[in-house]
């Protein structure tokens, strides 16, 4: 059985952490958002917003129309990070094995304080007198086996007040959640198609059978489904010469400087960890000021560490101790990264030759320092979409966000399998062209008696074109060889703000250029030339 | 004991990765070749020199608009995925977007292939350059009057750096291969009829030493199965 773990949860945590900040933001209605691959979107609010309707996920200008008045503040993870430490702290002074998760949340063994302080139920409530006490007064707490049940405990115990759930009751509590709680939104999404729409349903599967469907990873959700740890007797605690340690002469003062040297401190350590075949899951962050005050925090991480989550971390925790109530004496002389936990790492199984597998690492540099250079949208990636020209059908997304397309029958026309998606009705067919204009290049399509082409409202051409004119084309365009359409789209009739009303033509020239042409109204337009 | 070769299971640690990487050197059939060169499948790598593009080279890849040059380019940039490496292109300021779904349907494996976009051309070579230091192969829109200068410290960085450097346009200086595409007949496309269902690309291949000869041939541009519309058809949102 899991040991005995208490989860501490605050909830909408980045509103709070501006509430510390900032008493001007407290007693009216707080929201922070958060840039998505699909818009912005509320990422936290406070209880005065969330009377008024605002829930996690709703977009901004939504929020903003259910609550006016509202104050919109951006997420910034460090402040979250470096607000987090008074909580930290003051759980501190009860148990010094605590493990932060992310910024609002954290983790610890209950074992040995719920003796001293008298029981599990009397330690969660001394714990919440003091996390109130230093001015979070909605923490919840949850004590139960094993991290994950612990956590769904702090998510379902009442503001300012602990849950207990007993020792071996957690797989019946966990029985009753649904899937989502496992937070891998595609399983849920699958298990729920399945028709297993709560973690009991899921837990009463047979292990091996899950293993074999979903791998490793479905197996892991399975064991925190069935009130098991994932990985409980792998995790091993490493031996003391896996810490990395750096001396920092002259003391750094500046959080930027010791994040920077933390970076390439977690780069090295993960490095020489791999090297052992090791992965990390635990890591405790150690700092020593010039004056020998010694800080040290522990952090824990779903899964392997990787070495920019890593450093992450390790700037946040910086920042915590550096904005934390008083600060530090001088600036820091030491600092140590120390894994916790290792377990042996089964992660990607490498191409014995032909795949280089730094390739990709030496892609996303260079990427990143154009991005450096010319701004974060300048480098994009094409995911292909649903939609009936060229310009439709692909995304560009800037390099690091989510590759997801924003309209469904995302496949490429070559590699669908019928029937899979359905066909966008007036897609243009055929092969696609090579060279795309957005905004399209101003043309003219005429008949061979001079007069620009138009279409009915039915759809036919007034004649057929004879001539085509654009700036784009070699030699300014000329005779037509060649043509097919139009093709009429009517897109978003129901709006009168946003509907577009206009045909394509394929038009091939004399000079054996292929191009697209637009037309709407009698304005004519190059779109795409097939290159 | 003299003459008794002693086995221990190696340790799982520097050690046991450097004999991999020996072993792995040593076995592997093609890795020398396959190291200096990038194969291009296909009728366009029937037209080049040994049927591969050589690392640390500059190609040259030119022809007026609409004559098929980006179609050309992206088929050397596929053949670059395919190959499990990855790829960049940078485009020009002002002569249109490369068309993504083209890209797919000559091959380019899109989750390993960036664009740049909106480079000003005084900013040109200093992208590239960067780029060429992470990528095996950078398909770059020369912009207009870059400097004979520039250009020959890319040609230099690229042979550095083991990376084809595919430049479209006007290429002031020395290439080892230069490829035009000529254009070819809109296949399909009649009065009103049919849409297009492809094209011959017409493709001459010039190359330095001994690729020198000259050869010319014909490469067919992405027919697409699928997608029927009937045209006229009046689509709703």
């Amino acid at each position: 059985m899991p040991p005995r773990t208490a989860a501490l949860w605050c909830p909408d945590w980045p509103v709070v952490a501006r509430r510390v900040r900032d008493d001007g933001l407290r007693g009216v209605p707080v929201v922070v958002t958060e840039r998505t691959p699909r818009g912005e979107r509320v990422r936290a609010a406070s209880p005065e917003a969330r009377v008024e309707g605002v829930v996690t996920g709703l977009l901004r200008r939504e929020a903003e129309a259910r609550c006016p008045g509202v104050v919109l503040l951006d997420a910034d993870t460090h402040v979250d990070a470096a607000a987090f430490e008074v909580v930290a702290l003051a759980v501190e002074t009860f148990t010094p094995r605590l493990a932060l998760d992310v910024p609002g949340r954290l983790a610890f063994p209950t074992r040995g304080p719920a003796r001293y302080f008298g029981g599990e139920a009397a330690l969660g409530a001394r714990v919440l007198a003091a996390v109130a006490a230093a001015g979070v007064p909605d923490a919840r707490l949850g004590v139960a086996d094993g991290g994950f049940a612990a956590e769904l405990a702090a998510r379902a115990a009442a503001p300012g007040r602990a849950q207990v759930v007993a020792a071996g009751a957690a797989p019946a509590f966990l029985a009753e959640w649904p899937v989502a709680a496992l937070g891998d939104p595609a399983l849920a999404d699958l298990l729920t198609r399945l028709g297993l729409s709560t973690l009991g349903a899921f837990a009463a599967l047979p292990a091996a059978s899950v293993l074999g469907r979903f791998g490793t990873e479905g197996s892991r959700a399975h064991r925190l489904a069935r009130g098991l740890d994932p990985l409980v007797s792998a995790w091993t605690v490493p031996p003391p010469e896996l810490a990395e340690t750096i001396e920092l002469d002259p003391p750094v003062e500046q959080v930027e400087t010791a994040a920077f040297v933390a970076k390439s401190l977690a780069t090295q350590l993960l490095a020489r960890l791999d090297r052992l075949g090791l992965g990390c899951s635990r890591v405790t962050i150690e700092a020593e000021t010039e004056h020998g005050e010694r800080l040290a925090r522990c952090w824990r991480h779903e899964g392997a560490l990787t070495p920019d989550a890593l450093a992450a971390r390790v700037r946040w925790q910086l920042e915590g101790w550096l904005h934390a109530s008083g600060g530090l004496s001088g600036g820091l002389a030491l600092l140590r990264l120390l894994p916790d936990e290792v377990a042996p790492a089964t992660g990607r199984q490498l191409g014995f030759w032909g795949d280089d597998p730094h390739a990709s690492d030496r892609a996303a540099r260079a990427l990143a320092r154009v991005q450096g250079m010319l701004g974060h949208p300048a480098v994009v990636t094409a995911v292909p979409q649903g939609g009936r020209t060229p310009v439709e059908r692909v995304r560009w997304v800037p390099w690091g966000d989510p590759r997801e397309p924003a309209r469904p029958g995302s496949e490429p026309s070559v590699r669908r399998a019928p029937g899979e998606s359905p066909p966008w009705p007036g897609a243009i067919p055929g092969p696609s062209p090579a060279r795309v204009f957005d905004p399209p290049r101003p043309a003219a399509l005429l008949a061979a008696d001079g007069v620009a082409v138009t279409v009915s409202a039915r759809g036919e051409a007034s004649a057929p074109p004879a001539v085509l004119r654009c700036d784009a084309l070699p030699g300014g365009g000329g005779d037509v060889l060649g043509w097919a359409g139009p093709w009429a789209h009517d897109l978003r009739w129901w709006d009168g703000s946003t509907r577009v009303r206009c045909t394509r033509w394929q038009v091939a020239l004399v000079s054996d250029v292929a191009c697209l042409v637009r037309v709407a109204r009698t304005e004519a337009a190059v779109e795409a030339i097939y290159d | 004991m003299p003459g008794v070769t002693v086995t221990v299971l190696p340790r799982r640690d520097e050690e046991a990765r450097a004999r991999l990487d020996h072993t792995a050197q040593h076995v592997v059939p093609v890795a020398l070749a396959g190291d200096q060169v990038l194969a291009v499948p296909g009728e366009l790598g029937a037209l080049l020199p040994g049927s591969a593009l050589r690392r640390g080279t500059v190609v040259a890849v030119g022809g007026v608009v609409g004559a098929g040059a980006t179609t050309v380019a992206l088929g050397l940039v596929a053949a670059a995925t395919a190959a499990g490496e990855w790829a960049v292109a940078v485009e020009g300021e002002r002569t249109g977007q490369l068309g993504g779904l083209a890209a797919a349907e000559v091959g380019v494996a899109l989750h390993r292939f960036a664009v740049v976009r909106g480079v000003a051309p005084a900013r040109w070579a200093t992208v590239v350059a960067a780029l060429l230091d992470g990528f095996a192969l950078v398909l770059a829109e020369t912009p207009p009057h870059v400097r004979a200068g520039d250009a020959r410290r890319l040609v230099a960085r690229a042979r550095e750096r083991k990376t084809v450097l595919v430049v479209t346009r006007a290429w002031p200086v020395e290439a080892a291969l230069r490829l035009r595409a000529e254009g070819g007949h809109c296949a399909g496309l009649g009065a009103g009829a049919d849409p297009l269902t492809g094209r011959a690309l017409h493709v001459v291949v010039d190359g330095q030493g001994a690729a020198g000869s000259s050869r010319t041939g014909e490469v067919a541009s992405g027919p697409t199965a699928g997608l029927t519309a009937a045209p006229t058809a009046v689509a709703a949102d």
